[in-house]
């Protein structure tokens, strides 16, 4: 394992736009927290460690990251019970677990954990037939780790790494009976869910989503912000500082969940297909690299991960532009926080390392 | 066969996952575009009408306080209310000429070089507000007159806002607390979200403790503001929930007959229901009238100075030794430990000696008071016999009961703060002091001196026990609130039960009838009229250490502040009670001249006035 350019940073376009997008988040974070230094200097700081991170794991071998998948899973599950019983609280919640002096929010990196425990789970019998014990084995391993995030309580992100979850059982060759038999459970459970497991505060962020109006001091009031913001930002946006939804504070969680509201504000539509264009440009490499992906596990692995990547962007954008619920999923690369950016860039560590053996 | 098996399996996995992968792919392509035509439509159709909205329509919200709940005296009677107060303010969120602002309202309505230097100041230190109140309690001619050149100054604004108002101002402090600005310390700790853009919180007494139930929830309101920040119409409205009236247990009438009967002196007096744990009267003197100071510049520390911390509140906060008023329990534990018997005549001379130590622990009374019994001894408060049984119970025994009633506890009254006092013990000593107990220290514990400290409440509190036959009602203000036995509570009540007969607790209870009823007791000649049968017994608390050798002490040339505490604690009528009360004056003489002659002219006046309207 030599530390030669040729094999670790192996696809240049891919490691270029990912440096042009951190330095575009840290810019528009500079205007979110209302020119606020320390933050962008934090946050730039987590930047430099993620890359080191990621450099790291695109070194090791993937079938060595295979074989090491669930010591990394037993560990972020006993991270987990650490965080149930020794987290911190903000907002109502217990998210955040304190690690070498990091504040590490494990539900975050469970969104890449998932899928390499499931990749590899599932390649330990790749020539066998997807049938039902696999299956039940596969759904205990998604449900053990959401079941603690359900109890943070953070219902949005359970329902995001279910997501993922099921990406990866799905590209992994789940039967299309079983798929219509989990469906038909599904729409059995969901109502009893509504019922019993959603807390109050939960049902409202889906009713106001129907009906902003209905909770206007709260998530409705996010909501109607958010798309003030959006909208007014218009075809060439307010420039650079000068979106006022952001620049006065009508804007709630202007650094994490509401980041891109910022950026469209401010850059206005161009700038926002300018923005997916560098994101398009990394999935189309991420679909480059799952094509040549030689072994079961790096496929399943590297299909997901592209899936999964583009879902957690069209999901936060969905939640600026209020055709989501507020389910405080950040955008990749831009959003203010650690934990997010360490499993992104854990990921593309990954995908390296796949790319690497293609 | 079987490779070929498998090579047949890979092949076909590999078809099935390119096949998933282009579902999925296909399908987040779709999402995309949808995406983007949305984006499309909010940035390039809607423009317009978002870009109006974010130029012209800015909704901010507004939260509007809640009326806070009236807090009333048993009978109903208002002891705290709410009132408008128009006051200036101005907003110091954008950098403004400050100066110029306050010079145009000094023209109008004059302001005192102290109101200016005060607003510098606030603005300091409670930055992180939007605005800051220059001016409070304007009267309506002064309002008009801001009114009318607000126009011209961005920022200057005349605010309504609530204001609490305490009718008997100095009376019930104490009780009640009061409401002030909030601090950076309340910030800390209270729900910000409720508290948004809300000045006042409850900040000591019942205004604090039951602060929760007397904010309620605040409403808000949605409005359009312009670009420089001004409101310009309502859009919405929540209305705000207002908080819980509150009725105490106080009787207004007696609280003030207690703080008249006290205020000429330094002290604390509590008079309660021992059946229920009511509280009917508490004083604390020296008191404050809070209506004004609060509002305005809040409290001065000279002034506070020169009226000898009036915000102190004695009745749960003040330590004093209890004094002989803690004979009738080391009798009582005596009587339980057997080492005694009630009728057996000791002699007690002028002092107790230790063996081996030539220390002399003196009586109050010169010569001696000869052969006594317990009853006499109580009655007479005969020192010596009281060393004597100290130092053969010893100091875990007499710990121990006295824990049973409370003392080194809080009684768990609903107030804030309340002090635990100390409960002498060996184990307390070492910690607190460093040293070892001594034999000299149990004696003198024996007489409620020495290291033991109680506040008043747990002298009425241990009264009530005693009252009570071993009952143990906790105390409380709040009329609706049933405070719940703890664990430790039900073990203290069933100690007594399982070891103190009736007849023991009559032995004691019969002997503090006679310090009021007999000749002789210490009490007799501080009441005149005696049918409602009060049983009590005073204790006087030395401050100033009297030499052992010398007896003789200077009455006359006594500082003020070296004086004794004047203590007494007292329930009636005997037979079933329905008062309790204790009394601590400071720096003035004897127990029985001052403590106990006010606490029974305010137990009749309970007894003879009060009790039929319940």
């Amino acid at each position: 394992m030599t530390l030669d350019k040729n094999t670790i940073i192996n696809d240049s376009l891919l490691f270029s736009i990912i440096i042009i997008i951190s330095i575009l988040g840290l810019t528009i974070l500079y205007s979110a927290t209302n020119e606020n230094i320390d933050i962008v200097i934090r946050q730039g700081t987590r930047l430099i460690f993620c890359f080191f991170l990621m450099i790291l794991v695109s070194s090791i071998d993937i079938n060595r990251i295979r074989f090491i998948s669930p010591y990394i899973y037993a560990f972020s599950i006993f991270l987990l019970v650490v965080t149930l019983f020794w987290g911190h609280d903000s907002k109502g919640a217990t998210r955040w677990v304190m690690i070498f002096g990091f504040s590490l929010q494990v539900s975050e990196i469970l969104k890449i954990i998932l899928p390499m425990t499931l990749a590899w789970f599932l390649s330990l019998s790749e020539d066998k037939d997807f049938d039902i014990k696999k299956l039940i084995a596969s759904f205990i391993i998604i449900f053990l780790p959401i079941a603690f995030v359900i109890k943070q309580p953070d219902l949005g992100t359970s329902l995001i790494i279910l997501l993922c979850g099921i990406i990866s059982i799905f590209l992994a060759g789940i039967k299309r009976s079983h798929i219509a038999y989990l469906f038909g459970l599904f729409l059995v459970i969901a109502p009893l869910m509504w019922k019993f497991l959603l807390l109050p505060y939960q049902k409202k962020r889906i009713l106001t989503l129907i009906d902003p109006s209905s909770d206007p001091l709260g998530s409705g009031y996010h909501i109607i912000q958010s798309k003030i913001a959006v909208g007014s930002g218009g075809f060439f946006g307010k420039g650079f500082l000068n979106g006022t939804q952001s620049q006065l504070e009508f804007l709630p969680e202007r650094g994490t969940d509401f980041i891109f509201a910022v950026f469209a504000e401010e850059f206005g539509f161009i700038g926002v297909m300018i923005l997916f264009l560098l994101y398009l440009l990394i999935i189309i490499r991420f679909i480059h690299i799952t094509q040549k992906a030689k072994s079961y596990f790096s496929k399943i692995l590297a299909g997901s991960i592209t899936c999964i990547f583009v879902l957690l962007i069209i999901t936060n954008v969905s939640m600026a532009v209020g055709l989501l619920p507020v389910v405080g999923v950040t955008l990749p690369l831009l959003s203010l926080g650690g934990s997010s950016l360490l499993s992104i860039f854990f990921a593309f560590g990954i995908m390296f390392s796949i790319n690497r053996r293609a | 066969m079987r490779k070929s098996f498998l090579e047949f399996s890979r092949i076909n996995t590999e078809k099935l996952f390119q096949n998933r992968f282009n579902i999925l792919i296909v399908l987040l392509i779709i999402l995309s575009s949808l995406l983007i035509a949305r984006l499309y439509f909010l940035q390039v159709v809607s423009f317009n009408h978002f870009d109006t909205l974010s130029k012209t329509n800015r909704i901010k919200f507004i939260s509007t306080p809640p009326r806070r709940g009236i807090i009333y005296d048993r009978n109903n009677t208002v002891l705290a209310d709410n009132a408008s107060l128009y006051s200036i303010e101005i907003n110091i969120e954008k950098k403004r000429d400050l100066q110029k602002i306050i010079d145009a309202i000094k023209k109008e309505i004059g302001l005192s070089k102290e109101e200016i230097e005060n607003f510098y100041e606030k603005k300091y230190k409670y930055s992180h507000y939007n605005s800051i109140v220059l001016k409070s309690n304007l009267n309506e001619e002064e309002v008009a007159k801001i009114l009318s050149i607000r126009y011209k100054y961005d920022g200057l604004d005349v605010t309504a806002s609530l204001l609490r108002k305490y009718p008997y101002k100095e009376i019930t402090h104490h009780v009640l607390g009061h409401v002030g600005y909030i601090d950076k310390k309340d910030l800390a700790s209270l729900d910000k979200k409720k508290y948004r853009n809300m000045q006042y919180i409850g900040k000591t007494g019942v205004e604090k403790f039951y602060e929760n139930e007397l904010y309620g929830n605040p409403g808000y309101k949605h409005v359009e503001i312009n670009a420089r920040g001004r409101q310009i119409r309502d859009l919405d409205i929540g209305y705000a929930e207002p908080g819980e009236d509150i009725h105490l247990t106080i009787d207004i009438e007696l609280q003030k007959f207690m703080f008249d009967a006290l205020s000429k002196y330094s002290g604390s007096s509590i008079a309660l229901n021992p059946n229920t744990g009511e509280i009917l009267g508490m004083v604390s003197l020296p008191s404050i009238d809070p209506n004004d100071r609060l509002w305005k510049y809040g409290f001065e520390q000279e002034e506070l100075k020169k009226l000898k911390s009036p915000l102190f509140n004695r009745s749960i906060n003040g330590l004093y030794s209890p004094g002989s008023t803690i004979k009738p329990l080391v009798a009582l534990s005596s009587i339980q430990n057997k080492i005694i018997n009630p009728e057996e005549e000791i002699f007690a001379g002028p002092y107790f000696q230790l063996p081996n130590s030539p220390r002399r622990f003196r009586d109050w009374k010169p010569e001696g008071h000869g052969m006594v019994d317990l009853n006499r001894a109580i009655v007479q408060s005969c020192d010596v016999y009281f060393y004597k049984l100290a130092d053969r119970l010893g100091i875990e025994k007499l710990s121990n009961f006295f824990e049973q009633f409370s003392f080194g506890k809080k009684t768990g009254i609903d107030m804030p703060y309340e002090s635990k006092g100390v409960l002498p013990s060996n184990e307390w000593k070492q910690k607190n002091i460093g040293y070892k107990w001594t034999d000299g220290d149990t004696v003198i514990t024996g007489i409620g001196q020495g290291f033991f400290l109680a506040t008043p409440l747990q002298l009425a509190h241990a009264t009530s026990i005693l009252a009570n036959k071993g009952v143990i009602s906790i105390p409380k203000l709040n009329k609706k609130s049933v405070p719940k036995k703890s664990k430790d509570i039900l073990n203290r009540e069933e100690f007594f039960k399982k070891n103190i007969t009736d007849m023991d607790w009559d032995i004691i209870t019969n002997a503090m009838f006679d310090v009021v009823n007999k000749e002789n007791g210490t009490a007799y000649w501080s009441i005149r009229d005696r049918k409602n049968n009060i049983a009590g017994k005073t204790g006087t608390v030395q401050v100033y250490s009297l030499s052992q050798e010398t007896d003789e002490r200077d009455e006359e040339n006594i500082p003020e502040h070296l004086k004794d505490h004047s203590l007494y604690v007292a329930f009636a009528p005997k037979e079933d009670p329905k008062i309790v009360i204790a009394t601590v004056i400071e720096n003035v003489g004897s127990g029985s001249k001052f403590a106990a002659p006010i606490s029974n002219r305010i137990i009749n006046f309970y007894l003879d006035n009060k009790l039929e309207k319940y």
